[in-house]
């Protein structure tokens, strides 16, 4: 007969089952090897009456997945009845107690894990509530503040360290780090539906959170904190001076900021919340791939990750080096051709190459081993004063091209008639700056044109002007007409003008 | 205009297959992955007519699967020069089990991590390959495993460095690039479902191709055969075939090579003993010959000397002494050409195994322990004075 110690899972009474084999394992851990129906039915009845036949059904059942042994009862009995009922001692079998023991596992790990965290935060919602509500207050009990900040936050301690561990857990799962692979494909469906289950509550809860933490303005928070800090330094030295409440102020403020970012704007790179509730969801996906190749794996598909562990073992198992880039070659098929270089020998196809003429070899490759030909270099001349005029000339141009970009590059808009009179230098900038904008790009929706320089230096904001005009501009050179545009240049180099 | 346009066209096709042979992963990092990416259609069915090749596309990888190869021990991964050493290999295959399972990024850290849990697998133990990450070698091992990925393209370095790593002063993180880890192996079957003993058996097994039952499919298999040896060996000597390939070639030859040469730009050279496509753009191998350069110098002289010999009395075995020899005795004159210290004779030695090496991988030498024999082709590399053309300035 076939065992399969994971199928009371998917069993309809599973939570039965489940309870049943915890009265073992229960019992297994002070020593109690075999029970009786009765025994067990006794354990049933802390969480509810179960019927004796239910409960010997249900021992019938397991025994015969494989999670259980049963053996005839010779005990003594007291009536009639049980003398003529079949009678059976149950013990978990090795493999029931291994299923069982993965099992909870994986409540452990993720599933009350889970559970503990919709609970802190339901404690966390409560309190943050509460606070508000006294924060409203005109004479708040400072007692009831402190209590309910000083439970707020040791809720919020274990919920960041439980999320943590439940987040570790979860990627040991994913990568079938130790790993029951049967108990895992099992369990699978529980696991995500833990999963679903948490995501969402975490999306209400932490939302609902969010909300009320908006609602609370800084003086509300204030006020509230000083109050727990006022409290906390009277109540460890009756010292009320300044600097001690300034301190523990500063420490609940730390600790409310702390607060803010877990449960901050959706935004946040640092929200918490988020994040888990990001982690948790992408954790299902993951799961399902795992479940997977894990059943890829048991229909005898091949898994790339299999692959390259099987790969790793015969290069480890080859014999030489030789073997092993072979392997590589054939198993990777990375590996470049390779071909001889150079011009082809012009001959029959029968001649034998021994016979045909030879390669024409470069003389001077052939005698040097380079192609090129080396001789003394030629004497360096001193540039010297040369560079430093060119230099010179590139810092005036430079300060010149500056004066100009600060004089066009004021960030607010202007018509192109008020411009004023350009230098030479001013007006090429200009000119420039309008050829970018109109070779750019056609005009976004609100009938402007973005674009900006190609050295990214000035970003240029153009909007034709509606009626018509036509906009002068003097120039040292000369006037130029245009139609008449409002032109924003903004200087994107950060440098401040004064 | 048309024309200009046509042939501009069969330039980047021509230059996107060159590209393949070389490196059969190409990644936007290549410069001739836009055109391999826009010729891509095209590039497919020419690799599965005239190869049976598959090639795999997708904007982050362009991957031409060389299968069914009969694997060469001179061309393994190679880092910096030097071939990878068996333990590398594993890590190597290690790593990429790792990234398998990965995230979208990675630190070498954390892949360390992983490689420790992964390197506990018992038969690597039993074959001795132990991983603790204790030692600073260790991560040595692991950073040079690093750069095979980034040069594959599996891993992108976002930040940090492995040399900072090595000294355990720091840690790098990458992208993964999922695209281009699914194109990694160019198996037939997977390793995993292969329960062969014997690396032989193992390596067949994996690279074994299925055809249909048919004169038809079997005529192309033949066909495909050759043409990849053609493709991807500097030479295909007629002594290597068996009787199936040789009765195509003796009917197909010309119709296969204009095949092969017409979009490739490769060109063949057809003599009595085999048929070598050679490349003039040198875009398809790593090696060349000729080639400049110390080492290139040197194993063209080695070459020479070889074919001289061969000419005067063919099928001789040379000893490699003898030949270091010979090149002790012309060094003086190339003092001034070669790189620093290369006369002395312990680095003479070096140099004259690298040459070997060389001339071992183009397939013009084979070597029985210490004795080399030259191969038909080598003829070509014997010398013979220059003749001077036009007149005399």
């Amino acid at each position: 007969m076939l065992s399969s110690p994971f199928a009371y899972l998917d069993a309809p009474d599973g939570e039965l089952y489940r309870r049943v084999l915890a009265a073992f394992t229960y019992a297994k851990e002070r020593f109690v090897v075999h029970l009786r129906p009765e025994d067990i039915a006794e354990f049933l009845a802390a969480e509810g009456r179960v019927p004796l036949e239910t409960v010997e059904s249900k021992l019938k059942q397991l025994d015969e997945w494989g999670n259980l042994r049963s053996d005839p009862d010779t005990g003594r009995v007291v009536t009639v009845e049980d003398f003529y009922r079949a009678r059976k001692l149950y013990q978990l079998t090795a493999e029931g107690e291994a299923a069982a023991r993965a099992v909870q596992l994986y409540e452990r790990e993720i599933g009350r894990r889970g559970e503990l965290q919709t609970v802190a935060l339901e404690d966390i919602r409560v309190r943050i509530r509460n606070l508000r509500e006294l924060g409203g207050e005109t004479n708040p009990d400072p007692a009831k503040i402190h209590n309910l900040l000083l439970e707020l936050f040791g809720r919020l301690d274990s919920l960041a360290s439980n999320a943590q561990a439940f987040m570790n857990s979860l990627q040991r799962t994913v990568d079938l780090h130790d790993v029951d692979e049967s108990a895992f494909l099992a369990y699978k469906d529980r696991l995500i539906d833990y999963l679903q289950r948490f995501v969402s509550q975490l999306a209400n809860k932490s939302h609902d959170i969010a909300g009320t933490l908006k609602t609370f303005d800084e003086e509300i928070a204030h006020r509230l904190l000083t109050i727990a800090a006022e409290r906390e330094a009277y109540d460890a030295a009756f010292d009320e001076s300044a600097d001690a409440v300034a301190e523990r102020l500063a420490e609940w403020e730390h600790r409310w900021s702390g607060l803010a970012t877990w449960f901050g704007p959706a935004t946040d790179r640092h929200n918490q919340a988020n994040l888990l509730r990001q982690r948790a969801r992408k954790a299902i996906p993951d799961l399902l791939e795992t479940v997977g190749i894990l059943q890829e794996r048991k229909t005898g598909h091949s898994d790339r990750t299999a692959d390259f562990l099987q790969l790793a073992r015969w290069f480890a198992t080859a014999p030489d080096d030789a073997t092993a880039h072979r392997l590589w070659q054939v198993a990777f098929g990375l590996s470049t051709a390779r071909h001889m270089t150079g011009e082809v020998v012009d001959a029959e196809p029968r001649t034998p190459w021994g016979e045909a003429e030879t390669v024409d070899i470069a003389p001077q490759l052939r005698a040097t081993g380079t192609y090129t030909k080396r001789g003394r270099p030629r004497k360096i001349e001193d540039r010297t004063a040369a560079r430093a005029k060119l230099a010179e000339k590139a810092a005036k141009e430079a300060a010149e091209l500056q004066s100009a970009q600060r004089r066009l590059a004021t960030g607010e808009p202007v018509k192109l008639s008020d411009l004023g009179q350009l230098d030479r230098l001013e007006f090429r900038l200009l000119l420039d700056l309008l050829g970018n904008a109109l070779a750019a790009r056609r005009p976004g929706r609100d009938g402007r044109i973005h674009t900006t320089t190609s050295d990214g230096m000035l970003g240029i904001v153009l909007e034709p002007v509606p009626g018509g005009a036509i906009a002068e501009i003097t120039t040292t050179d000369g006037v130029m007409y245009a139609p008449e545009h409002l032109i924003t240049v903004i200087d994107r180099t950060g440098r401040h003008h004064d | 205009m048309i024309e200009i346009e046509q042939r501009r066209l069969a330039a980047e096709r021509a230059r996107s297959i060159r590209a393949l042979l070389h490196e059969p992963m190409l990644t936007p990092a290549h410069a001739v992955f836009g055109d391999a990416r826009r010729h891509r259609e095209w590039l497919r069915a020419w690799f599965a007519r005239e190869c049976g090749w598959p090639l795999i596309d997708s904007p982050a990888v362009v991957r031409l699967r060389k299968q069914g190869l009969e694997g060469d021990s001179s061309r393994g991964a190679e880092l910096g020069g030097i071939a990878l050493s068996r333990r590398r290999y594993v890590l190597l295959c290690l790593a990429l089990a790792g990234l398998e399972r990965a995230e979208s990024q990675i630190t070498l850290g954390n892949l360390a991590q992983r490689l420790l849990g992964l390197a506990g697998d018992p038969k690597l133990v039993e074959a001795g390959i132990e991983f603790t990450l204790g030692n600073h070698e260790e991560r040595r091992d692991l950073a040079a495993v690093a750069k095979l990925l980034l040069g594959m393209g599996v891993l992108k370095r976002v930040a940090g460095d492995e040399q900072s790593y090595v000294h355990g002063s720091g840690d790098a993180l990458y992208d993964v690039d999922r695209h281009v880890l699914s194109a990694t192996l160019a198996v037939t079957t997977g390793p995993s479902l292969v329960n062969a003993q014997d690396i032989y058996t193992q390596i067949a097994a994996v690279s074994t191709e299925t055809f249909p039952d048919s004169d038809d499919a079997r005529n192309r298999a033949i066909r495909h055969r050759l043409s990849r040896r053609l493709l991807d060996d500097p030479v295909m000597y007629y002594d290597e075939l068996d009787s199936a390939e040789t009765e195509y070639l003796t009917k197909q030859r010309p119709h296969l090579l204009r095949r092969l040469t017409e979009e490739t730009g490769l060109v063949a050279e057809v003599r009595a003993e085999g048929i070598a496509l050679l490349d003039p753009n040198g875009e398809t191998t790593d090696y060349g010959m000729p080639e400049e350069g110390t080492e290139g110098h040197i194993t063209l002289l080695v070459a020479e000397q070889l074919a001289r010999i061969h000419r005067e009395t063919p099928n001789s075995e040379i000893t490699q002494d003898s030949l270091l020899r010979h090149l002790i005795e012309i060094a003086p004159t190339h003092r001034t050409h070669w790189k620093k210290d290369a006369t002395k004779p312990e680095n003479l030695k070096l140099l004259l195994e690298v040459a070997l090496e060389k001339l071992v991988a183009l397939r013009l030498v084979a070597r029985r322990n210490d004795t080399v024999l030259a191969r038909p082709a080598l003829a070509r590399y014997a010398y013979r004075p220059a003749t001077i053309t036009g007149g005399q300035r």
